[in-house]
């Protein structure tokens, strides 16, 4: 069981002697090997849901529980892939993958094994040596998807992994991102606010509210992919061009709208 | 300000030259300049030649400067040895930072200086009390620029550490200490500079050999040619023993160069 | 290193614990008689000299007498290295045939350590002012030159360009963008100057000078009265913490108003 469960959390956060409350009672449960996106406006807490799965910040109240267990640090088996790539500038690609898969204690065989196979699957054949600083932003962050994946991880969370990419590069992540999640199946928890992203990649997508946070609305994606068959599309504009996908799309981005009004009267 | 372009390298021999030869003609040639003020060229190295070949002050151009810089490298050895690892300590340990900053707090602004009357007192005017000086030179940067080089380290990677679940032994080995590495060799080249200064300066105030000593007995014998001869060899020397440490920090970090 | 709540406030008993340690091994070291009270005093007792020397003096003058010998010292070599530095290292930013003459000459004589014109400023000024201040300025100008050079040399250019579309004479351009948009890093600079003018000044009066701060180590020293000589360190520290944080304050006063440009 790899699932991730949010119990009535709240996070209160408190700075120059006051207190913010940024998440209000966050109740939501996503599957084994289920996929789910959470977007919502700047400020709403969609990183701190995920940096409380990660081990990374703790809620004020309630609690995370992953596999039924509450989490209560870091760990591998909460892989996490950061917007700002987090490579270790000082290793090669090679050595960055392989370093947790070293610390669990890994056999070098199997490790040479796994890392190679998500090499050839990240197209970072040939850079194995390479440093990071002298990769590209999308190749550094294929090396951090690449770590996520190799440590074979119950949960796999993504905190605006594209974020910091060019529009271009960022299609063709998500692309790669999309064929690794349907052979690799696994739980993701992917925070974006790129509402194409999330319906793209997501079997569902969580809205969540303007600050403090809370879950608004819950769209299932998945039923209408299949249904429509979007995976038969391998180009990423052929899927948004279909009419399905446009009005998921817009379905959210009316919902989040909403939020955005919000947020703007209590500026 | 060093671009190693020809044009540049070119100007800046000519305004070389041109310097050399108002030197030669303001000390010599018209005596603008009196000999007992500032020595002239030839004097100069007629100078050099002596303390190279038969020595002045005791010994040897090369027999100073080795006993010099032997008692700077054992001193900033010293001393790094210990600061380094604790500059790193303190840096990735609240607890530890808590313990031994205040007292650090103590010592820092007394400028290294200031420690050889106290040296002088407790230890002589041998190399020991020269040794302790040094000491105190070169520990204050390599603590300071070591905490500086983890407190660098950028959050994220941090966190992909502990997420990776990376302890102890080695998370210092793989993460602090090649993380902070660039900010650990400012610090070195701080220190080794710091060093040097201060020897010069101890040998200056009391000594019986040495590069300061030199200084100090040209400048009884009222002799510029000399006290020019041994600053130029102490800028020479600090600037040598700064390239051997910039060398040393491109070859550790092959991550850091340009491809 | 874990997030959290700020993990410094918790550790004040251990920063209390590191204090004791230090001057409790002191007072232990000193009090078991390791080494004659000449040599190792009391904490203490250094505390008590150094207020007696507030009033009683020594070697010539009271504490507060050769502190101010020699700050005046400092104080002159600082700002002549300063009123030369800062000018030279914007000129040479701003013109780069400037740049090009001098550089090579100030790269040679940068590296020659500041005490190392101690024989010279003997032999030139004897036991007179001149001599520390010549090694002060030694110690103190290169950070004004360099840092005023950086400011100068890597000013944006769209600003000056700016400047000049909208009709700015050129002196305009050098009051109102040039020299602002230099400020910080010349501040930076003097910054580092004074702190290493501080120091060649006490170097300098290990040496050459019958008062001030450095002489009175000095005569500390030679009577083994080391009470007095851990006085003068305590005094050296004290003035230079206090003039590094006077101009920590300038720079913060002068530097607030281009704060908005950053935030």
């Amino acid at each position: 069981m790899s699932n991730i469960v949010f119990e009535s959390v709240t996070r209160v956060f408190r700075r120059d002697g006051r207190d913010f409350l940024t998440l209000d009672g966050i109740s939501l449960e996503i599957a084994e090997k289920e996929f789910v996106a959470v977007v919502g406006p700047s400020g709403c807490g969609k990183t701190t849901c995920m940096r409380m799965v990660a081990g990374l910040e703790f809620p004020t109240s309630g609690q995370v529980k992953v596999a039924g267990e509450a989490v209560r640090k870091p760990s591998s088996e909460r892989a996490v892939v950061f917007q700002q790539f987090a490579l270790f500038p000082w290793k090669s690609v090679w050595d960055n993958i392989d370093f947790g898969l070293r610390v669990k204690g890994l056999p070098a065989q199997k490790r040479r094994e796994i890392i190679e196979h998500y090499i050839g699957l990240m197209n970072l054949k040939g850079y194995e040596s390479a440093y990071p600083h002298q990769l590209s932003g999308g190749m550094q962050q294929r090396v951090a998807i690449a770590r996520a994946y190799a440590l074979d991880p119950q949960v796999l969370l993504m905190d605006e992994p594209f974020g910091a990419l060019d529009a271009q590069t960022r299609v063709v992540m998500q692309e790669e991102l999309v064929k690794l999640a349907r052979i690799n199946p696994r739980t993701v928890l992917f925070i974006t606010h790129a509402v194409d992203e999330s319906v793209y990649l997501a079997d569902r997508v969580v809205i969540m509210t303007s600050r403090p946070g809370k879950v608004k609305e819950i769209v299932d994606v998945k039923s209408t992919r299949e249904k429509e068959g979007w995976d038969k599309y391998s180009k990423i504009e052929d899927v948004m061009d279909l009419p399905s996908f446009v009005s998921l799309r817009t379905h959210i981005w009316r919902s989040l709208r909403e939020e955005h009004g919000h947020v703007e009267e209590r500026a | 300000m060093a671009h190693f372009r020809p044009a540049r390298l070119a100007v800046g021999f000519c305004t070389l030259i041109g310097v050399l030869a108002l030197w030669y003609v303001s000390t010599s040639a018209t005596g603008w300049i009196e000999p007992t003020r500032f020595p002239n060229p030839v004097d100069v190295w007629d100078a050099l030649q002596q303390i190279t070949v038969t020595g002045y002050a005791n010994g040897r151009l090369d027999q100073h400067i080795l006993h010099s810089v032997a008692l700077v490298v054992m001193g900033f050895l010293a001393a790094t040895v210990i600061g380094v690892p604790l500059g790193l300590w303190m840096g990735y340990s609240a607890r530890a930072e808590a313990f031994f900053n205040p007292i650090f707090m103590l010592i820092r602004p007394i400028p290294p200086l200031a420690w050889i009357p106290l040296a002088i007192v407790w230890l002589g005017l041998e190399d020991a009390s020269k040794v302790m000086v040094i000491w105190f030179a070169a520990f204050v940067p390599s603590v300071i620029n070591s905490y500086v080089g983890v407190r660098s380290i950028e959050q994220p990677v941090l966190e992909a550490a502990s997420m990776l679940e990376v302890r102890g032994a080695r998370f210092v080995r793989e993460v602090v200490v090649p993380g902070a590495l660039p900010h650990v060799f400012t610090g070195l080249r701080l220190s080794l500079q710091a060093s040097w200064t201060t020897l010069v300066a101890a040998e200056l105030i009391g000594a019986f050999f040495g590069l300061g000593h030199v200084l100090t007995q040209s400048s009884l014998d009222i002799y510029p040619a000399m006290i020019l001869v041994a600053m130029m060899t102490v800028a020479v020397c600090g600037g040598l023993m700064t390239l051997v440490l910039t060398w040393l920090e491109h070859a550790s970090m092959p991550w850091r160069r340009k491809s | 290193m874990s997030g959290g709540a700020d993990p410094h406030l918790g550790h004040w008993p251990l920063s209390i614990a590191g204090l004791a340690a230090f001057f409790g091994i002191w007072w232990l070291a000193a009090g078991l008689g390791l080494a004659p009270p000449q040599f190792l005093p009391m904490p203490q007792d250094v505390l008590r000299t150094f207020f007696d020397l507030l009033h009683e003096p020594f070697a010539g003058y009271t504490l507060g007498q050769h502190l101010w010998s020699s700050f005046l010292r400092f104080a002159m070599g600082f700002l002549l290295a300063a009123a030369i530095g800062v000018p030279l290292g914007l000129l040479m930013g701003w013109f780069e045939w400037l740049d090009r003459i001098v550089t090579p000459l100030f790269e040679c004589i940068r590296y020659v350590a500041p005490i190392a014109w101690v024989p010279f400023a003997a032999l030139w000024f004897g036991t007179g002012i001149g001599g520390p201040v010549l090694i002060i300025f030694a110690g103190a100008f290169p950070p004004c030159v360099v840092n005023s050079y950086r400011g100068a040399k890597y000013v944006e250019p769209r600003l000056i360009e700016a400047a000049q579309t909208l009709g700015a004479s050129n002196l305009r351009i050098v009051a109102q963008v040039l020299l602002p948009a230099a400020l910080p890093s010349i501040v930076a600079g003097l910054r580092v100057s004074a702190g290493l003018g501080w120091m060649s000044l006490i170097g300098a009066e290990l040496i050459v000078a019958s008062s001030g701060i450095g002489y009175m180590l000095v005569k500390g020293q030679s009577n083994i009265d080391t009470a007095i000589v851990m006085s003068g360190m305590i005094a050296i520290g004290l003035v230079g913490v206090a003039i590094d944080m006077l101009l920590r304050r300038a720079e913060a006063r002068l530097l607030r108003y281009r704060h908005p440009s950053n935030s």
